[in-house]
């Protein structure tokens, strides 16, 4: 009897561990391998959190920390950017949330294939430790920058042009593995192993984004997969891909015929739909915040779904936005800021949504709540930035400046990862029975917004003013630093260090909050979707006892007229 | 509701069909999108799509590599000519190596076949021989390398015939085309043994299927780098 | 005790037949070597290129035979691989104009720029 002859899973076998070691460290649990990729997520945050520290320091109070050289800052740029982009917005939005919800949300009783899910895991966690290994390697991590440009980054003069350079590329290599694993099981199980009644269309939004990112990561890794081997053999065996004939610190290069914009294609084919694969689980995540604690449907739900399909696809075509001033073909810029533009409006469509979901709602300001609502607001902003940079024009005077940096952070660095707070506050209660302790959410939630508001609002400032990115030594001895500049940065930096600290009091609640949390009951938010009506918090192995679930109706029953409670889980059924 | 249940009996219908109506009630209903696809081999089916990518971007790097170059690119017809019977017959061994991939393919074919016929020991004997002549293919492509290093001094930096390029390229593409055929036989003699062990009597045979696509997909790539670096 | 999965077996000669057709259209591609360099030749090229993986995902590969969902959901994507490909072309071939245009056309020392060939190496 196939497992398609089957439509329950009930022939799944129900992983049983025996041991500490299976129970908790090669667990097979999705549940257990999620809190795994948060933890991780979280600690090498941690670091990149502490790196940006180093770096605001810098920028604010240059020459304060006498430490910090050019090497370390530049080494410090690069690692910030990789580790938050790939080892936590990425490992944490699918690695976590996606584990975590996912078969509970579908009333399946784990992944598809739990054994690659576990390895999933661990291959992920060698990809840290060898990213991490940069650190005590001669020369240090490379400070190439997060998009890793050839012929520089593997060229003197660069730091960690030696080993640093070759850590990084290798443990990019074995993420793609890793998420490749991960992304597979995902797929597979939104695909195939829902539970009865469970349509494409009653699926949560939440899941509808993580599945799309899933996609998206499945067919963009290959080209960073394909542009990290090339730039380590034109590293360790000196072919000549990306690099072109040229002199370096006066000695001609055995390299040539090389093209460095080769590398930028490929990269940033990957790198766009890279920064959908964070954002789409957050638009999931908040669609699914917004409606159970406003007490309403989300509005517009199929225009949703078709809104995060578009989204996906169109980001294939979009790559080349990022690439106006690097010399490609001077035609190319028509077409890609013609698809940038294009790819805003199911963007906005959705942004459109949430605000009439909202419209006329029973809001419940819980912590999760307003750090959805401070989603649209942040995502607003960062979006109507990146409504200048698509312009081609627009743009020329703006790459490469503070704009850019203050565009990207609102939209990847304070959106999803408000997104992210808001999920674990949503959450929590499920995976632990307990409640975060709600006035130290809203202390982390005020301070965190206003924090970082403040930290990336006058940023757009620096940027029109024409302050450069990536330089380390801002204001010191140069003609064109302007004093406003100046002072702006230092007020940046004091709100920066003041969020940065903030986190870790998140932490604290984190952890304290699993041994004193209040009680929180199966289902303390009143929502309607399956992972909530489990039968015991936290949901055991297998998630659902003897039978699964039956779905009868769509996620987003609240607030239905006639109905006694404002909300109807999924699994009950229709009345006759 | 009554959708819902349609969709429910559809699912379990074991008569595929190919046709357009069943597009929107597939995608439509629950439980399972692809009907009759067992998870093993959805699995396989998206690995195989990623796996795609991969090649495409390293073809796109070749012919990027190859058009932007300003320097004569090599004629592969001349470079992989081997001697035999005192002339020199171009492609020679990469047409044999073509015969062998085709040939695995072929027994590949037959061995899903066998398996579906719950003919145990024919399907174990044609995955065993498919796996011997992909072993044959990364053996030539193997001698192939060695020629090419060690008689005509061809490296991945530089090459005698024309742009440094053309041996990076090579290296690279066939390389993970060779790793890909390599893990592949692995992958077969495994699934061998355990059918022959008995370890899949309790189901349809399906692993013979997904294993099958695998290989397909190597010969597929063979089909693609075959034609556009070797001929082109 | 055979449970024939229907729609998972055809008759093993289509199997057959395709097989051959494989090689004959590996001959064909084979044979294009002897053709000068020039439009045929590629078209020739690409043609059997794509009967042969044609033959292989449709027949060796069963997706002649299955369900609608499955084939939209493998074959789709694909397409996007086609924009990359038709850009990085664009973007290669002005890359290569470009080098010409500064660095003159066909010997490698023409190919590179004055200050790397006049460096005392």
């Amino acid at each position: 009897m196939t497992q398609a002859e089957a439509p329950y899973q009930e022939t799944m076998v129900v992983h049983q561990p025996r041991s500490w070691i299976t129970r908790y460290w090669f667990s097979r649990d999705h549940k257990v391998i999620a809190v795994q990729y948060a933890v991780t997520a979280i600690a090498v945050g941690l670091v990149a959190l502490v790196l940006s520290g180093l770096m605001r320091i810098q920028i604010g109070f240059p020459g304060l920390l006498p430490f910090i050289t050019p090497d370390i800052y530049y080494q410090a740029v690069t690692m910030h950017g990789m580790i938050m982009i790939i080892f936590l917005l990425t490992a944490f939005l699918l690695g976590a949330f996606g584990n975590f919800c996912i078969p509970l949300m579908l009333g399946a009783r784990d992944m598809v294939f739990p054994f690659v899910n576990m390895l999933s895991y661990h291959i992920y966690l060698l990809s840290v430790l060898v990213l991490m290994a940069s650190y005590f390697v001669p020369g240090g991590p490379t400070g190439a920058g997060w998009t890793l440009y050839p012929p520089q980054a593997i060229l003197p003069g660069t730091p960690g042009v030696d080993w640093g350079i070759v850590t990084m590329l290798l443990s990019l290599i074995i993420f793609v593995v890793a998420f490749t694993m991960g992304g597979l099981n995902y797929i597979t199980t939104i695909l195939q192993a829902r539970t009865r009644g469970m349509t494409l269309m009653r699926m949560p939004l939440t899941v509808w984004g993580l599945m799309m990112a899933t996609v998206l990561g499945l067919l963009a890794f290959p080209a960073l997969f394909v542009s990290a081997v090339m730039m380590l053999l034109d590293k360790l065996v000196g072919t000549s891909f990306f690099m072109p004939a040229m002199v370096s610190f006066g000695q001609q290069l055995e390299h040539s015929g090389g093209s460095p914009l080769l590398f930028q294609h490929l990269f940033w084919f990957f790198g766009h739909p890279e920064v959908y694969i964070v954002a789409l689980p957050a638009f999931g995540v908040v669609s699914e915040l917004i409606s159970v604690h406003s007490r309403k449907n989300i509005f517009g739900y199929r225009m949703m779904v078709w809104a995060l399909v578009a989204i996906a696809a169109l980001s294939f075509v979009v790559w080349a936005h990022h690439m106006y001033v690097a010399g490609m073909h001077p035609y190319f810029g028509f077409f890609f800021a013609t698809t940038t533009l294009v790819i805003a409006v199911p963007t906005a469509i959705k942004v459109y949504n949430w605000v009439l979901t909202l419209w006329k709602a029973n809001i419940r300001l819980t912590v999760p709540m307003l750090f959805a609502l401070a989603f649209i607001l942040t995502f607003v902003v960062g979006g109507l930035s990146g409504l200048f940079l698509g312009n081609v024009i627009i743009d020329v005077p703006l790459s490469d400046t503070y704009f850019v940096v203050a565009h990207f952070h609102m939209v990847m660095g304070v959106a999803p990862i408000l997104v992210i707070f808001g999920g674990i506050y949503h959450w929590y209660p499920k995976l632990t029975g307990r409640l975060l302790n709600n006035t130290l959410g809203q202390l982390h939630f005020w301070v965190t917004f206003l924090g970082t508001y403040a930290i990336y609002y006058p940023m757009h400032y620096l940027g029109f003013l024409g302050v450069p990115r990536r330089y380390y030594a801002n204001g010191l001895e140069s003609d064109f630093y302007p004093e406003s500049a100046a002072s702006l940065n230092e007020f940046i930096t004091i709100a920066a260090l003041v969020v940065g600290l903030m986190q870790f009091v998140f932490v604290y609640n984190l952890i304290v909050s699993y041994f004193r949390g209040k009680a929180a009951g199966p289902n303390p938010w009143e929502a309607t979707t399956l992972e909530w009506q489990t039968p015991k918090t936290p949901p055991i192995h297998g998630n659902w006892g003897d039978t699964l679930p039956t779905v009868h109706r769509w996620a987003y029953d609240y607030s239905v007229p006639g109905e006694e409670q404002d909300f109807v889980p999924q699994n009950v059924e229709r009345r006759p | 509701m009554i959708g819902v249940e349609r969709q429910t009996i559809q699912a379990n219908s074991q008569v595929p069909e190919t046709t357009l109506e069943t597009l929107a009630d597939d995608w439509g209903s629950d439980i399972a999108t692809l009907k009759g696809v067992p998870w093993g081999k959805a699995m396989m089916w998206v690995f195989l799509l990623s796996d795609t990518f991969i090649f495409t971007c390293f073809l796109v790097a070749y012919m990027s590599v190859r058009m932007s170059t300003v320097e004569p690119w090599p004629n592969p017809s001349e470079v992989f000519a081997l001697q035999a019977f005192g002339v020199s017959i171009p492609l020679l061994l990469i047409a044999i190596m073509t015969i062998i991939l085709i040939s695995s393919s072929g027994t590949m074919a037959m061995a899903v076949n066998m398996g579906y016929q719950r003919r145990k020991e024919a399907a174990t004997n044609l995955i065993l021989v498919t796996a011997l002549l992909g072993a044959t293919f990364v053996g030539m492509q193997a001698f192939e390398w060695s020629k090419l290093i060690f008689d005509e001094g061809v490296r991945p930096w530089t090459n005698p015939f024309g742009a440094p390029q053309f041996g990076a390229v090579f290296f690279m593409v066939t390389g993970f085309h060779g790793l890909h055929v390599s893990a592949g036989v692995i992958y077969l003699l495994t699934i061998a043994f355990r059918i022959r062990r008995g370890k899949y009597d309790e189901s349809n045979f399906e692993i013979v299927e997904i294993t099958g696509l695998y290989w397909h997909f190597v010969d597929l790539v063979w089909v693609f780098i075959f034609a556009l670096f070797y001929l082109w | 005790m055979t449970t024939k999965e229907p729609g998972q077996q055809h008759p093993i000669r289509i199997y057959l037949v395709v097989w051959g057709l494989l090689f004959l259209v590996s001959a064909l591609s084979y044979s294009t070597d002897f053709i000068d360099r020039g439009f045929w030749r590629w078209m020739l090229i690409l043609l059997f290129m794509v009967l042969k993986a044609g033959f292989i995902v449709a027949v060796f590969m069963h997706m002649r035979w299955e369900r609608f969902a499955l084939i939209s959901a493998i074959l789709t994507p694909p397409v996007l691989l086609l924009v990359l490909v038709g850009l990085m072309t664009i973007e290669s071939d002005y890359t290569r104009s470009t080098r010409i245009e500064h660095f003159g056309d066909g010997t490698r020392d023409e190919s590179m720029p004055a200050a790397v060939r006049e460096t005392d190496n």
